[in-house]
């Protein structure tokens, strides 16, 4: 049931949507933001017939901060959502993530592929070569080193944006992505790039799906292509039109996430 | 009887070059016959130059590029002499590639004397494998027609530029720099026009502000157009990229970000 679930001793706020008893797919958002990311995707996925959980990290949307303070640890984030699965009685499940989330779920892949009925990690290589530098994000910790934040973030959202959004959708989620605290953007920005993946990808078992888009100027596809030919069995799909955000600039997003997800169980079990 | 004399081909006057103009040239292959004559003329017999996967010498694609711009017809008695080269290899030219030459007008700008201009042509080597072999800028001084005025919507960087940008501004601007006493620097190339702003009103616009620019957005010819022509403000896009730059104090080059992207919209009114 959505609201709030203690989760490592703080609140974390999940929404829980759908049939108890169908498979499960765990939703997970970008640097800075929250699950709203995921508002207009969820009614679509549950009526394809899955239940669809969708939290928001600590420190994120209204989930309360982690206990140490932000988190810059890509890995903390994953071992969290494992500890979020055990609390809300998920045993096995799919994951779906973007940006961030994408790559937590590549590490949710690797830290507990036995558990995972498939993943789709969007927008995420495994490793980011270092860029942004993590040096320079964490002289912006400081809520007064990063100057124009907020309009920064919007005018970059919107820059990122594939060619095929309709410009009042591109606006709409510009816009929804003012909503973020700097410290915990720039904290989720230093785990992306400084979580490197790429020794361990060989060891992920579970069906794997990399996604990228065409018009996405933080990821290189060609990293992307070589992170899914380190992975046994994993796809890569290159998204002509889209940007960073597949899942808030494609409208038919959610059958487009099905078809990934039924591929991907195929054969396995039941989708 | 005599026949009348040939009318002369004075091709384009300096009037009839407009920033952003491009033009391609036909194909041309190159041969080993090429290259004999190019060891032949430059005395350079490196190995490099030697063999069957020979690179042909770096000043060969240079001399190319000056033929294929001559097959376009734009240059006929107008054209006076050539003022400078500036010129990167990319990868190399081998015999059996087939080279063709892109070209945009990238600058132009009356002389003092009135009666000729610079032409600056950014040229491009492109094989017909689409990857670029060479590229760089040629300027050509070139004739007048008459004595001016010339437009200035595209002459970045210069003065009359900054004053056409300044008067172009959105009035959204005022409240933007409602609370900021500074110089915004503008440069492309070599051309700097300062930008002296002072409670939300450009107050004065000059080659050099008393005090100096705070900050200098930079960017070379080619990206002022692409800032100019693309369909949406790609100011964030090529700021995040690497394609413009900042100097002086990078704080409140930040800061301004929204007031810099009204900037750039000023500019592609004007342009």
């Amino acid at each position: 049931m959505t609201g709030y679930v203690t989760v490592d001793g703080t609140l974390a706020f999940v929404e829980d949507h759908g049939d108890p008893a169908a498979p499960p797919v765990l939703c997970l958002h970008t640097a800075g933001q929250s699950g709203v990311q995921w508002r207009h995707v969820t009614p679509g996925l549950v009526a394809a017939g899955y239940r669809v959980i969708v939290p928001d990290l600590p420190g994120h949307g209204r989930s309360e901060p982690a206990p140490d303070g932000p988190v810059d640890d890509l890995g903390a984030y994953a071992a969290w959502l494992l500890a979020l699965a055990d609390a809300t009685g998920l045993d096995r499940f799919a994951v779906a993530g973007c940006s961030i989330g994408g790559k937590i779920a590549l590490d949710l892949a690797v830290r507990a592929s036995d558990r995972l009925t498939a993943v789709v990690a969007m927008a995420a290589d495994a490793w980011t070569g270092g860029r942004p530098s993590p040096r320079g994000l964490r002289r912006e910790l400081v809520d007064v080193a990063a100057p124009s934040r907020s309009d920064r973030t919007e005018l970059g959202t919107l820059a990122v944006l594939g060619r095929a959004t309709e410009p009042e959708r591109a606006r709409l989620i510009a816009a929804m992505h003012r909503r973020e605290d700097p410290v915990v953007s720039n904290s989720d920005l230093i785990g992306w790039a400084s979580h490197d993946l790429r020794e361990q990808l060989a060891a992920i078992t579970c069906p794997l799906h990399l996604v990228v888009g065409a018009d996405d100027l933080w990821l290189d596809a060609d990293r992307v292509r070589w992170a899914a030919s380190r992975i046994p069995g994993a796809r890569c799909t290159v998204l002509d039109g889209v940007g960073h955000y597949p899942m808030e600039e494609m409208p038919g997003f959610p059958a487009v996430l099905d078809g990934w997800l039924r591929e991907l169980t195929a054969g396995t079990e039941a989708a | 009887m005599t026949a009348a004399p040939a009318p002369v081909d004075t091709g384009r006057w300096f009037e009839d070059f407009a920033v952003g103009e491009r033009f391609t040239s036909a194909a041309r292959p190159v041969t080993a016959d090429d290259l004999a004559a190019f060891t032949r003329l430059s005395g350079d017999d490196h190995p490099l130059h030697v063999g069957p996967d020979a690179m042909l010498q770096g000043p060969f694609g240079i001399a190319v590029a000056m033929g294929l711009l001559q097959s376009l017809g734009l240059h006929g008695e107008a054209v006076q002499g050539l003022l400078d080269t500036h010129w990167t290899y990319r990868a190399p030219i081998r015999v059996g590639d087939v080279v063709h030459l892109e070209l945009t007008v990238a600058r132009v700008r009356r002389t003092r004397s009135g009666t000729r201009g610079a032409v600056t042509r950014h040229m491009r080597l492109v094989g017909d494998d689409g990857v670029t072999r060479q590229e760089g800028t040629t300027t050509a001084l070139v004739a007048a027609r008459a004595s001016g005025p010339d437009d200035d919507g595209r002459a970045f960087g210069t003065v009359g530029w900054g004053r056409a940008v300044a008067a172009a501004l959105d009035p959204e601007v005022t409240t933007l720099l409602e609370t900021w006493d500074g110089t915004v620097g503008l440069r492309c190339d070599d051309e700097e026009v300062h930008l002296r702003v002072y409670r939300g009103a450009v107050i004065d616009v000059s080659r050099r502000a008393p005090h100096g620019a705070t900050f200098t957005l930079v960017a070379d010819a080619l990206t002022w157009l692409e800032l100019v022509e693309a369909p949406e403000n790609p100011f964030l896009r090529l700021a995040m990229t690497g394609r413009l730059s900042a100097t002086g104090d990078g704080y409140e080059y930040l800061r301004l970000t929204r007031a810099l992207h009204l900037v750039v919209d000023a500019a592609r009114a004007i342009a």
